[in-house]
């Protein structure tokens, strides 16, 4: 028999945690990317039009700070325009697992470190009080798990051009589906060599691991390339091919609108948030401080969620700068230097980093 | 957990006959996505953790995107319904006598290994390969060694062999593709600089319309 709702979806650490902190937990989570995402294109916008020496959004609230609510407004209430000759289950489907899988990978990052509120900590453990681990749901296998969950969203990006029967939305979903997959090896590869140093596929060991050095300065080639493939995982110039708005109108989501549409932008954004926070803790420290820190109490742990955020809002803005000062890669190059360059580099990184923790260990 | 096995065991099996049943080759081939979804997740409820992850990454992230695509691009068109003849009857008989026997077999503990069929008892169960108790009471066991070091510990010792062999088929297998392939040229045929050469416009109204595009 079923004993209780936490029994029911027992997963890892899932099981301790009760069904109010799994709730309070998911809504954060969902809350909080959507927030993002949101003003993610905010200041998308904003550092555009400092790049271009223009001002940007101003006129909604101050500095512009309501434009994304006004955004959201805008795209609810819009009419949904949909083509013809459709699939209807998959248009349907593309911007849902577009949103879905986003927010699903999100699930198993940690923020910040295990948190004893009311008690001591001991070891891993804690004594006599409450241990709140900042991530929803806990596998050994964290940065695999958001891996694969985030590889489940090509098909979002697929099945959107397929089903909506127009040329620009197909050519769009071929061209997205061929990139991410030639450079899910890449980002896979360049990750590889920090795992073999932290020993682990656990975020959190990974994050631990870096207690004295950073993996980033360890490992400054894999990074280069962990973030360089990141941008083409994410859609990003200079590999924003699928939507290459010169050539295929929008791409893949030409032939969507409203809240559909937004529900890709959505995504989109939150994949750029996730593929940061990856970036943060397997190379960056995570949520570890510059400066040392005692990060294990309750208020180390606000504390080090504010680290994490800092890292991974330096890079979202590193991702933006680089979109409105690179030209976009031509679609034969884009292929070649994914799988002749960065896939290459890879392999040496993992050949160079293996032997020598072998010969240390030796 | 158990109910989350159940869902996710009805929900394989319904996507496992739509693969069957779909009149259209590309909802065959979600349905497939599905399936090894619901798979993944009873993986994951299992304890298995790094195969969860692996099924996801490997078969759902990568090989079902290409099925997928393929099938897309080529388009084929609606199979025709299928017909109720003495070939579907020995079809669904086969399925239900094989799925019978299997469920028999998985009740009464009979295992298959290197020796071939044997009877044992439920809870007893050891792993031939490696020897290593299997205590079904607790299925975090093979986790406390860790997921990832288990399957990549036999992988590179206990079946090394076999592991090698397999890439080898698929290196193989992939230098037959990229040579059938491969584009023969002809020797004597212009190229392409000649060619566009060769489709200089006679006739002035053509050359005025090339310009004009």
């Amino acid at each position: 028999m079923i004993a209780s709702f936490s029994d029911i979806f027992s997963v890892g650490r899932l099981g301790t945690d009760g069904i109010v902190v799994i709730l309070v937990k998911s809504v954060v989570i969902v809350l909080a990317l959507a927030t993002a995402a949101a003003y993610l294109t905010l200041a998308e916008r904003k550092i555009a039009a400092r790049v271009q020496l223009r001002i940007g959004p101003n006129r909604v609230g101050p500095m512009g700070l309501l434009q994304p609510a006004a955004d959201a407004v805008k795209l609810l209430f819009k009419e949904n325009a949909a083509p013809g000759g459709r699939d209807k289950l998959l248009y349907l489907a593309g911007p849902a697992i577009a949103g879905g899988a986003a927010i699903f990978a999100f699930a198993a990052i940690p923020v910040s470190g295990l948190t004893c509120v009311g008690g001591q900590t001991s070891g891993s453990g804690c004594a006599g009080g409450y241990a709140l681990h900042w991530d929803l749901i806990h596998v050994n296998v964290s940065l695999l798990f958001v891996l694969a969950v985030t590889s489940v969203g090509v098909y979002s990006l697929f099945l959107g051009g397929y089903a909506a029967n127009s040329k620009y939305s197909l050519l769009g979903g071929l061209r997205s589906s061929a990139q991410l997959i030639s450079y899910e090896m890449a980002v896979a590869f360049a990750l590889i060599g920090a795992v073999i140093l932290a020993g682990s596929l656990d975020l959190e060991k990974i994050v631990l691991m870096q207690h004295d050095v950073w993996f980033v300065v360890l490992q400054p080639m894999a990074f280069l390339l962990y973030f360089t493939a990141a941008l083409a995982e994410t859609n990003r110039l200079p590999f924003d091919l699928p939507e290459a708005e010169t050539e295929l109108v929008a791409g893949y989501h030409t032939e969507y609108s409203s809240m559909r549409f937004g529900f890709y932008f959505l995504g989109e954004y939150i994949n750029m948030v996730t593929v940061c926070s990856i970036a943060t803790l397997v190379f960056l420290g995570g949520w570890l401080p510059l400066l040392p820190f005692i990060h294990s109490d309750w208020l180390g742990g606000l504390v080090g969620v504010g680290w994490f955020l800092a890292k991974v809002g330096a890079l979202l803005f590193v991702m933006m700068w680089l979109r409105w000062t690179l030209p976009r890669f031509r679609y034969d190059r884009l292929m070649s230097f994914g799988w002749k360059v960065l896939l290459p580099l890879g392999l040496v990184n993992i050949v160079i980093t293996g032997a020598i923790v072998g010969l240390r260990a030796s | 957990m158990t109910g989350i096995i159940w869902v996710a065991g009805g929900l394989a099996a319904l996507s496992a006959l739509g693969v069957v049943f779909s009149p259209q080759p590309l909802y065959s081939a979600l349905s497939l996505v599905l399936s090894i979804g619901a798979l993944a997740v009873i993986f994951l409820v299992l304890n298995a953790q790094f195969l969860f992850v692996v099924q996801l990454i490997v078969y759902a992230g990568a090989v079902m995107v290409l099925f997928v695509f393929i099938i897309a691009l080529l388009s084929p068109d609606r199979e025709e319904r299928f017909r109720v003849d003495a070939r579907f009857a020995i079809g669904v008989t086969f399925a239900v006598g094989v799925t019978v026997a299997m469920l028999l077999a998985a009740r009464n503990g009979i295992t298959f290994n290197g020796n071939g069929f044997r009877a044992q008892q439920i809870g007893q169960a050891s792993d031939p390969y490696h020897g290593f108790a299997f205590d079904q009471s607790d299925n975090g066991l093979v986790n406390t060694a860790g997921n990832v070091q288990s399957v990549g510990g036999q992988l590179f010792t206990t079946f090394l062999l076999p592991f090698e062999i397999t890439s080898m088929l698929l290196l193989v297998s992939a230098i037959g593709a990229v040579y059938l392939t491969r584009r023969r040229r002809d020797p004597n045929a212009p190229v392409r600089r000649e060619r566009a050469l060769a489709r200089e416009p006679q006739l002035e109204e053509d050359r005025i319309e090339v310009e004009v595009r």
